[in-house]
């Protein structure tokens, strides 16, 4: 019995958690908010890695495992797979998704609005937006580590979101 | 058919190549023998296997044998069928002939009947003797050949092949090989052919009653024999594994069994590797194959051929998989067989498989895994010899002692009366009671155990085994405990307070003579094995306890070692414990070490504490023994910090008396010890203690202890590392004393010195407990169970320790803003404001200036100083003060400059009232004229030092000097108003009141100096008087004076210069400036009474009366004066008058000079003094000039010319000097010379 | 019957060990699950020996000891259960059926947030869970 929770609900938790973090426990320390709200996406896909892996046999290399992820893994958190796959085959991936679900409902603070006349606060706003967003990035970049290095590949995780919605994350497997 | 069985092997055994058979028609063979044998054996032979797929065959064994030969005697057709294998492969028919017609008429009928009957493979081989230059013979041979070739060879098969005996053709050996390997070939087919119809025949009415098993097997074993006589070994393997499973499927099946065997004498050692341990004959009787004797041949046959074929490991894996099987049905003929032969001849087995396999096998040719796996079989193979082994040792009383690792127990323990056995021992002689640990007996299945009993008893010859195993059930568990007289009552009492007791052992009823039956089953059976054992090897091993252990070391090692180089290095790792266990017996400790150290580092690494727990003790147990201080606490700290469960408190406790018995005694080389996993620590949650810069504090720990009792711990010291800054080296907390750690969770609190500002986390902790030093890294994952536990490894370790910058805590500033009294006793106020920073138990040091000085007999006066916020209105702070009820005051005494602040004073501003007096020694001068005043503010400034020493030991210094303005109170000036007639002269003398204060003058007179008289009696009508100045202004007063001629002649008799004396009174606020004296305060209630007197001198000058000289200054060059340049001063000096004759006297015509100028600032070329003549005619002048240099750039008073010898009154300076000269700083070039002024 | 079930971390370190047994020799069962590690190992590493069902989670029949059998697990995830029987002829279908189910248990336990991975796994739930599937052990296959 799959148990469902509506999507919006898990978008605010996540809104929630991120605000939380970034302006309560750590303000003025991103990095060390980052840090926490990665270490809590780590943890959220070690265990869903658990269950998603379910009833499979075994990887027998890497790329199955980003296969993985790409198709069963995402579709069971996003109800879509991931739309591109690219490597190098030396152990860096590229997973693309053209509509990345937690950023769709994601609007630009209305900050960036005033002023924006002349364009220099207008960037600045720009990349305060791109900082906040980056925020949001960092638990699925640790739910994507986590669930990886419980199948036995410890890997760094990173997110690229230079042309929303569309956002890819990039996998550098540790040698 | 069986009868042929003998003579079948028999056949085997002589025959072991192919025969090629030589039918030397004209006595050749002799002379071309060697050359023709020299080819042999054939090199890559190109057969057919099986299968008919051509294979080469590397080499070929074969034999040249001429068809006279006895062997080749023809036998009876049924006998060739059967052994076919044996005869010619091939036939070569040697021939020459140097003459036609011979050749037409003798040789080739002979020829045609000799190869006639076509089932022989045959070519011939034409020799030629011819010698090469005798052309004229060898084209005769040549001619003979090709006849012959046209007489034999048909095209579809070429049969015949030429040989020079003296110049062969280089290609003829090639040639020959090849045709005689063709003829094997096609001979081999022929007969694989036929053996396989035949085989068919008989398998197809395998399943009939008549069907004997003998045909099928002399066939397929034939066929096999000739497969491996041509070196296919492939394919004779898989006829014995066809014949295997045939036999199996047939033969073997339950019923149809007759006799088992293995009852010869010697069967009881396996055969697995040589087939031709026995005779056919003896493996086959009357048609029957004994299952014992044949299996074991086939194995032995299909491990020749594996070995032929390099495949040692296969062997090994089926020859495990052989052994199991094969003991479990020589387990059904156990009946039968001879006590024990089952274990004997499994391990026999097992050892001749090691053998064999590992002397075949070269290491590192096969793939990694499959070396891992050849080694695994072999560790397979010894420890199921071991385990067998062990059983043998049961029975005859040895291995009860041997410790076994609870996994092998089930298999090494063995009958039930053993089981009493060993309860004795367990009880009588506790294993491994390191410690005082008691260890529980190990599991026993009585099922198992039970089994063996029954085909045991049946097997051996004691009858009072009966009884003992019916008397098994319905007996209670311990009833033996009570019965068994060997109990001492201690071992009861052990064996009652056992904390991890096991259920099995004790259920078996064990009467008093048990023990004495147990001996005789010992006799019985080590009579029995006797019976069996062939191995004279075996045999010895068991004949003593020494050479059991022997043995059974050797087996053991022999497993583990296999286990180690394969993937089962925990099996390695059990049997290490064992190995162990057996050299700790024999007190080899170092060994017993190594083993044990191996196994604990497994099952630490992969944290299994359970079975960490029962090995760790022994090792811990070796490593005391062998002295070694530093393993031995590191184990015993290792135990400690196992799993609490998995010990009693007594035991654990026991740990811990060691690891403080080692800590003070002495160690020869004290190691640190880790103790991270024990102890662990942590700041306190929360925010981390916050400190201001320079401050000590004390620092609170949370320290968890994992001993089971309390600890005391000599010193602890724990280091604080800075975040951010890894260049901030490494602090250490040292704690005073030493520390009792109570177990679990412990505060201690460290003092902290002066850190730098920043922020600290903890580092580690060092401690130290007698000889002993330990260090723990680890910070306790206990208390707040929140996910960063999980997540520690990313997350940064929480700060305990905040130092702040630098900053201004407290502020000491003056608490009046104007001048105080001069020469009279002020309060100094000083205003105490700390900035939230407490002043407890401050010290204020106080220094006054030169000067000044502080009434050290006075109390000191502090008081709480209102804030501002609460009153705009503290413009006067007086009677705010005196309505502010939580006002707080307190009289303080100075002891040495000293004042310690009270404690209501550490948190409020305050003020502190010290008195003072400033000595001012100078009596106050009153300018006349307008000019300006010259009393600068200088004169009235003193200074106090203040040095305020706070914070919790002092450590906070702020310092501050005051300046302090003093003053008069008044700043007279003088003038003369009016000048009368009569002489009378009206002096008015203002007073400015200098303070911040009301004065009030209650009289005031004036001594005058000589030359001066009141008019009146001089004293001012004190109607004036009191007379009241309010702060900051004026007051006037006039004198009326003249001139007095009356006595002119008696001179200086007076004052030099006349004194204003005002007496009068002040009434001023403390917190403002000048107020009453301090002194006397207690008297004045109202404060005006107070009278002060105030004397200030008047300079009057006698007007000029008659002047009779009169100095000029004559003006300075233009271009100004400059440092260090020198310049002439001039002065005019005119006689105005004619001496009159008062001084004739005197040599009259000169004049007495002075320059006087200030040497700091002048240099003075000419003579300072001296006389000048000056006739005294009126109007007679003379320039005196002198000769100087500045010395100081800047506005300088200039040098003054007098005359000493002529009284003031007659001198007139017209005009008047200047006050003041400019010089200018020296121009850059020119040096000169300064005096050194102190 | 089964006397003991264990969960094994990827570390090979015990993550749950539960014997069933009145006999306390859960030292023993230690013993034989920590040793069935070993096989599990060769499996993994020799693939040559888990010929067709390569990679399969299931890895069926470690190996019998004198009077045990135990069978081995092992998840994507490198986590490995073993399952200690007596019962000398066992159905694979009922052992595969008893891993599924087992399965399932292990990842509800390890989804508990306060769960901290690599850590033993202390729910009680759990403990119920993997009683009652024991019970039930070649139950349904049986009828």
């Amino acid at each position: 019995m799959a148990r469902e929770v509506s999507e919006i609900c898990m978008d605010s938790v996540l809104a929630e958690m991120v605000a939380s973090y970034c302006n309560r426990f750590y303000a003025n320390k991103p990095d060390l908010a980052a840090r926490r709200i990665e270490a809590i996406g780590y943890q959220v896909g070690h265990q869903l890695s658990e269950r998603y892996t379910m009833e499979r046999p075994r990887f027998s290399d890497h790329l199955e495992a980003i296969k993985f992820i790409c198709k069963d893994f995402w579709s069971e958190i996003f109800k879509k797979q991931i739309d591109n796959l690219k490597t190098n085959h030396r152990g860096t991936f590229v997973l693309q998704d053209n509509k990345f679900r937690w950023l769709a409902r994601m609007s630009v603070d209305p900050s960036a609005d005033n002023g924006s006349n002349e364009d220099s606060s207008a960037t600045v706003a720009e990349s305060k937006a791109a900082q906040a967003m980056s925020m949001h990035l960092y638990f699925p970049c640790g739910i994507i580590r986590g669930a990886l290095s419980n199948l036995g590949i410890p890997c760094a995780v990173s997110a690229d979101m230079s042309n929303l919605p569309a956002c890819s994350f990039v996998v550098r497997i540790k040698a | 058919m069986a009868n042929f069985l003998a003579q079948f092997q028999t056949i085997k055994n002589t025959s072991d190549r192919l025969v090629i058979a030589v039918e030397d028609v004209s006595d050749l063979w002799p002379t071309i023998k060697t050359a023709f044998e020299e080819r042999l054996p054939f090199k890559r032979a190109c057969l057919n296997n099986k299968t008919r797929n051509p294979v080469f065959v590397e080499t070929l064994p074969a034999e040249f044998i001429l068809t006279t030969d006895s062997r080749l005697r023809s036998r009876f057709p049924q006998e060739q069928l059967l052994f076919w294998f044996r005869e010619p492969y091939a036939t070569i028919v040697l021939v020459t002939c140097e003459d036609l017609d011979e050749f037409k008429t003798i040789l080739k009928p002979r020829l045609k009947l000799i190869v006639q009957n076509d089932d022989r493979e045959w070519f011939i081989v034409f020799v030629s003797k011819a010698h090469p230059n005798n052309d004229q013979a060898s084209k005769m041979a040549k001619k003979v050949y090709a006849k012959l070739e046209v007489d034999f060879s048909s095209k579809k098969r070429e049969r015949c092949c030429k040989f020079d005996m003296l110049c062969p053709e280089p290609n003829f050996w090639e040639d020959l090989e090849s045709k005689i390997t063709e003829c094997v070939r096609n001979t081999l087919d022929r007969r694989v052919q036929f053996y396989e119809d035949e085989i068919r025949k008989l398998s197809e009415q395998r399943l009939m009653p008549v069907w004997n098993f003998c045909n099928f097997f002399i066939l397929k074993e034939s066929l096999a024999f000739m497969f491996e006589m041509a070196n296919l070994h492939e394919d004779a393997l898989r006829e014995y594994d066809e014949l295997e499973l045939c036999y199996l499927e047939t033969v073997n099946m339950t019923g149809k069994q007759r006799d088992f065997g293995g009852v010869d004498q010697g069967d009881d050692q396996a055969a697995l590797v040589n087939p031709g341990n026995k005779a056919l004959t003896q493996i086959v009787q009357d048609d029957s194959f004994r299952e014992f004797e044949f299996r074991q041949y086939l194995f032995a046959c299909q491990s020749k051929l594996l070995f032929k074929l390099n495949r040692p490991v296969e062997v090994a894996s089926r020859g495990y998989l052989f052994i199991i099987s094969f003991s479990k049905s020589l387990a059904l003929h156990e009946s039968i067989l001879p006590f024990c032969t089952r274990e004997v001849w499994v391990i026999t087995a097992c050892l001749a498989l090691i053998d064999a396999t590992t002397s075949h096998y070269n290491e590192g040719l096969a793939a990694p895994e499959i070396e891992k796996e050849f080694y695994r079989l072999l560790g397979d193979l010894y420890s199921l010899a071991r385990v067998k082994f062990m059983r043998l040792a049961y029975l005859v009383g040895y291995g009860s002692d041997i410790e076994r690792s609870p996994v092998n127990s089930a298999s090494l323990s063995l009958l039930p009366w053993l089981i009493e056995k060993e309860k004795l021992i367990l009880q009588t002689t506790p294993r491994a009671k390191h410690f005082g640990i008691q260890r529980k007996p190990l599991p026993l299945e009585p099922t198992v155990l039970l089994r063996e009993a029954n085909r045991r008893r049946a097997s051996l010859s004691a009858g009072n085994m009966f009884e003992m195993l019916d008397g098994r059930p319905g007996t209670i568990d311990g009833s033996g405990l009570d019965a068994s007289p060997r109990m001492s009552p201690s071992q009861k009492v052990r064996a009652s307070s056992m904390s991890r007791t096991n259920s099995s052992p004790g259920n078996f009823d064990s009467s008093v003579d048990r023990p004495m039956r147990l001996a005789e089953i010992y006799i019985a059976s080590e009579h029995a094995l006797k019976q069996t054992i062939s191995n004279t090897e075996l045999l010895k091993s068991l004949s003593s306890l020494e050479e059991f252990e022997q043995k059974y070391l050797e087996l053991t090692k022999g497993a583990a070692d296999n286990y180690h180089r394969s993937w089962w290095k925990r099996h390695g790792v059990v049997l290490d414990g064992e190995i162990a266990a057996v050299s700790f017996k024999h007190a080899h400790f170092d060994q017993a070490a190594k083993s044990y150290e191996k196994v604990c580092a497994l099952y630490a690494a992969e944290g299994w504490q359970d079975l960490l727990a029962e090995v760790l003790p022994n090792l811990a147990e070796c490593q005391k023994i062998l002295n070694d201080q530093a393993g031995y606490l590191l184990s015993c700290v290792r135990l400690l910090s196992l799993d609490g469960r998995l010990f009693s408190t007594k035991e654990r406790e026991a740990f811990q008396s060691e690891v403080v018995r080692l800590a003070h005694s002495e160690m020869k080389d004290p190691v640190p010890l880790d103790v991270s996993s024990l102890i662990t620590f942590s700041g306190n949650p929360g925010p981390p203690l916050e400190l201001c810069d320079g401050d000590p504090g004390t620092l609170c720990v949370t320290i968890w202890s994992g001993f089971p009792d309390d600890i005391t711990l000599d010193s602890i010291s724990l280091t604080l590392m800075a975040t951010y800054n890894a260049d901030e080296g490494i602090k250490a907390l040292k704690s005073s004393s030493a520390i009792v750690l109570h177990p679990g969770r412990n505060t201690i609190t460290l003092d902290l010195p002066p850190q730098k500002p920043g922020s600290y986390v903890l580092g580690v902790l060092t401690g130290q407990i007698g000889q002993l030093r330990f260090r723990s890294h680890s910070f306790s994952k206990v208390g707040p169970a929140d996910s960063d536990d999980f997540m520690s490894y990313e997350k940064p370790a929480k700060p305990i320790l905040k130092i702040f910058k630098p900053r201004a805590l407290v502020d000491l500033d003056a608490a009046f803003s104007s001048a105080l009294l001069i020469n009279e006793h002020q309060w100094l106020g000083i205003l105490v404001r700390p900035i939230n920073y407490s002043l407890k138990a401050a010290i204020l040091h106080i220094d006054t200036g030169p000067g000044l000085e502080i009434e050290d007999s006075h109390v000191i006066e502090m008081e709480s100083y209102a804030q501002n916020e609460d009153d705009q209105a503290q413009a006067d702070g007086a009677k705010k003060g005196s309505l502010n009820s939580e006002k707080k005051f307190e009289c303080l005494s100075l002891k040495d400059r000293k004042i310690e602040f009270p404690d209501w004073a550490s948190d409020i501003p305050s003020i502190l009232w010290v008195p003072i007096r400033a000595i001012g020694d100078e009596i106050s001068r009153s300018s006349s004229s307008a000019a300006t005043r010259r009393q600068s503010i200088v004169d009235g400034m003193r200074t106090v030092a203040l040095k305020l020493e706070f914070g919790v030991s002092h450590n906070q210094i702020f310092e501050r000097t005051l300046a302090v303005h003093f003053t008069d109170p008044f700043y007279v000036m003088t003038r003369v108003t009016d000048k009368c007639h009569d002489g009378t002269l009206l002096l008015q003398v203002t007073l400015h009141s200098e303070v911040k204060a009301t004065l009030t003058i209650y009289d005031a007179w004036l001594d005058l100096q000589d030359g001066f008289v009141h008019t009146d009696g001089g004293i001012p009508t004190s109607s004036f008087f009191p007379l009241v100045i309010s702060p900051s202004s004026k007051a006037g007063i006039l004198f009326s004076i003249c001139l007095d001629k009356a006595n002119v002649e008696e001179a200086n008799r007076g004052l030099p210069e006349s004194i204003l004396n005002i007496k009068y009174g002040i009434s001023g606020d403390r917190t403002i400036g000048a107020h009453q004296p301090a002194l006397n305060q207690s008297i004045g209630a109202h404060s005006a009474s107070q009278d002060l007197i105030f004397r200030s001198a008047i300079t009057l000058q006698r007007p000029v009366l008659d002047p009779c000289l009169a100095v000029g200054f004559l003006p300075l060059p233009s271009n100004g004066l400059r440092v260090g340049q020198l310049i002439t001063m001039k002065w005019r000096v005119e006689r105005l008058k004619d001496l009159d004759e008062i001084e004739v006297s005197k040599h009259n015509d000169e004049v007495m000079y002075e320059v006087n100028a200030n040497s700091e600032s002048w240099m003075i070329a000419g003579r300072k003094r001296g006389h000048v003549s000056l006739s005294t005619k009126q109007g007679s002048r003379i320039v005196i000039s002198i000769l100087c240099m500045p010395l100081v750039a800047g506005y300088v008073r200039p040098p003054q010319l007098g005359l000493p010898d002529i009284d003031e009154t007659n001198i007139s300076c017209k005009p008047a000097g200047p006050h003041l000269v400019c010089v200018l700083p020296p121009a850059l070039s020119s040096s000169f010379c300064i005096p050194v002024s102190s | 019957m089964i006397v003991c079930v264990a969960v094994v971390g990827h570390q090979n370190n015990p993550l749950y060990i539960q014997s069933f047994t009145e006999a306390d020799d859960a030292l023993k069962l230690h013993h034989i699950v920590h040793c069935s590690l070993d096989v599990v190992d060769e499996r993994v590493n020799n693939p040559k020996k888990s010929g067709p069902m390569l990679n399969e989670t299931f890895l069926g029949l470690l190996y019998p000891t004198d009077n045990y059998k135990v069978y081995g697990y092992l998840t994507n995830t490198k986590v490995k259960f073993i399952l200690v029987t007596t019962d000398l002829d066992v159905r694979d279908a009922d052992v595969r059926n008893f891993f599924r189910k087992f399965h399932t248990a292990y990842v509800d336990a390890v989804s508990n947030p306060f769960h901290v991975p690599g850590k033993k796994i202390t729910s009680r739930i759990f403990a119920e869970r993997v009683s009652t599937i024991v019970k039930s052990f070649g139950l349904n296959s049986a009828g």
